[in-house]
């Protein structure tokens, strides 16, 4: 997949609202190679639009196109490929697994596509400082750690675009800067192109452009 | 990674509303199943084809009463005018009289040699085209000198409860009356002959004791030749046996029918009647607990809704999520099919060999009309299973749940 578009795309229940957006009710394109911010204020919809892209809800009014096929189109095995092997998004609240452990959870997702070795995922664990968190049931880890074992999920997959929803809510500077190392060059490896969305704290990427939301 | 899935499904699964689920259904089953076969079973044994006798022959002679003992002989016999004026009926095809032995017939028998009992007794015979098997066994040559007979099924029965049981001799199957050794000794005109007897088989719809017709002839030629051969009955072959028009002549012309299906045709009615009761009450255990099962799978995706939703939106796919789910209920499934069918065949074999202790002519059957039956409700029982829960997550998928 090369773009994502948006056309005059607006959650249902802006309907009628004076929208200010560079998103909403815009024509927008996201290009595979490049990465975005968007900045929002809370309630804007910015997990809103994670949803829709990731083909989890449809109540917007205008289209979302992928590589010009309106995503409205598509099938339930059409998007259970694209979650598979083409869009990958960190979810801002998670939906880790609190019953598995931290490796469980990324094996249950690596598991579809078998695309990292445990070597590979277990240097992330390292470089995350969560190595030892590795066999500990994720319902007792810190919301922090999680987020790594989030990002980790994320990427053990292939992805022509990546979505981060509020990915460093909760790390330190140090840490952000370690997750987002990790994210860009697994980006890169990939090619993908990057949408980072932020209501503050975001990560010091260089971004092609920024949306305010 | 199948087993990471279902590490995270089975989560919430209630043991105990399994239980229930699977001990009713394997209650309601085996009453379904044990309706059906015990039902099978049974049956040959209130509906017996005779292997001698099509159904469209009847029997047929005078309605004996004080008068016709007492008066003359010969109304008890036919006469040619009447037989003529049977056959010449619209509902006949044919009539055949019964012959009668007109000499002293003994007979003793005996098994492997020994002789058990004697009596007296006496043959009749009707043309051989209303007996019902291979000529080849149904003839009789002077030569040769033995005698194929049909014996009604009635005096198996005696030989069997009466006789057997308290001289402490075998009890006999239908199988095996070959191996009982016949003498009959014929005695008449001044001379006497000794001949082999052999039981060629069982009549539950004649009353008498066949031979072929060749032997009567040859016999009373011999024997009793000067006897008169008035016959006391009539074999006719109708076309169709329901048909009014016989009732209404044999009850003008004080006849009567030999008929021993009336009883057995009650029976097989209330029979039928008690196993669809049975079935209906395995049945409705069966949907009961079918409804158990659903409803506690509903509930398992219900508390389990978050991590079926989490499952599709990191790329499982519907089928895949809905797999644990469809795997355990089937299993459920065939484990309560297969234990219910074993628990029958050991009821089986148990009430089956109380049967043949009291029918000793009762065939094997088999188990196939469970098996299928059982079979059949296993896989609409699954099919709907599995249904249910795809929908199920596919409410999920579409966020509905």
């Amino acid at each position: 997949m090369d773009k994502i578009e948006l056309q005059n795309t607006l959650p249902c229940v802006f309907e009628g609202r004076e929208v200010q957006s560079e998103i909403w009710l815009q024509d927008v394109t996201f290009q595979k190679g490049e990465t975005y911010l968007v900045e929002a204020n809370s309630g804007t919809g910015k997990s809103s639009l994670c949803s829709y892209i990731i083909g989890y809800r449809k109540d917007y009014l205008g289209n979302i196109y992928f590589d010009g096929k309106d995503i409205r189109q598509h099938s339930v095995s059409d998007w259970t490929n694209i979650r598979k092997q083409t869009l990958s998004l960190l979810f801002q609240e998670l939906r880790l697994f609190p019953e598995l452990t931290a490796m469980e959870n990324i094996d249950i997702k690596n598991g579809l596509t078998n695309h990292k070795s445990r070597k590979e995922i277990l240097a992330w664990f390292e470089r995350l400082g969560i190595a030892d968190k590795q066999d500990a049931k994720i319902g007792r880890m810190s919301f922090g750690q999680q987020q790594r074992v989030a990002m980790i999920r994320a990427l053990v997959q292939p992805f022509d675009f990546l979505m981060v929803d509020e990915p460093i809510s909760h790390l330190d500077d140090n840490n952000s800067r370690i997750m987002a190392e990790i994210m860009m060059e697994e980006a890169q490896r990939q090619g993908a192109g990057v949408i980072v969305t932020s209501i503050g704290k975001h990560m010091e990427l260089p971004y092609t452009k920024t949306f305010r939301l | 990674m199948m087993s990471l899935v279902w590490k995270l499904l089975r989560q919430h699964i209630s043991i105990a509303q399994l239980a229930g689920f699977f001990f009713a259904n394997l209650f309601g089953m085996f009453i379904v199943l044990l309706g059906l076969q015990f039902y099978n079973d049974v049956k040959p044994l209130f509906s017996q084809e005779d292997g001698f006798l099509k159904p469209e022959y009847l029997i047929v002679s005078k309605r004996i009463s004080g008068v016709s003992v007492l008066g003359s002989e010969e109304s008890c016999g036919f006469s040619d005018r009447e037989v003529a004026d049977i056959s010449s009926q619209p509902f006949c095809k044919s009539v055949g009289a019964f012959t009668a032995s007109q000499y002293r017939v003994v007979c003793s028998m005996g098994v492997n040699g020994v002789a058990q009992f004697g009596t007296d007794m006496f043959f009749e015979s009707v043309p051989d085209r209303f007996v019902d098997t291979e000529l080849s066994n149904w003839t009789f040559s002077p030569e040769d000198g033995t005698i194929p007979i049909i014996l009604p099924r009635t005096y198996l029965a005696i030989y069997n409860f009466g006789f057997a049981q308290s001289q402490s001799l075998p009890k006999m199957s239908e199988g095996i009356v070959g191996m009982i050794d016949m003498l009959v000794v014929l005695r008449g005109n001044g001379q006497e002959q000794r001949l082999k007897g052999k039981i060629i088989g069982f009549s539950s719809r004649l009353n008498t004791i066949l031979v072929p017709e060749s032997f009567i002839q040859w016999s009373n030629a011999k024997f009793a030749p000067e006897a008169d051969l008035t016959p006391n009955r009539l074999i006719v072959e109708v076309k169709n046996p329901t048909d009014d028009a016989i009732v209404q002549y044999i009850n003008e012309h004080n006849l009567e029918l030999e008929d021993d299906k009336l009883d057995a045709g009650k029976a097989t009615y209330f029979l039928r009647i008690v196993t669809v009761l049975v079935m209906c009450v395995g049945m409705l255990i069966s949907i009961l607990s079918f409804y158990i099962l659903m409803l506690s799978i509903y509930l398992l995706v219900q508390k389990n809704t978050e991590k079926l939703r989490n499952l599709l939106l990191i790329g499982y796919s519907p089928v895949r999520v809905s797999l644990p789910y469809q795997i355990l209920t089937v299993g459920m499934n065939g484990v309560v099919l297969l234990l219910s069918l074993l628990i029958l065949y050991v009821v089986r074999s148990y009430y089956m060999d109380r049967l043949w202790v009291m029918f000793p002519q009762m065939q094997d059957g088999s188990l196939w009309p469970a098996l299928c039956l059982g079979l059949c409700l296993f896989l609409i029982v699954s099919t709907i299973n599995i249904v249910a829960v795809r929908n199920r997550v596919m409410k999920i998928w579409n966020r509905k749940e």
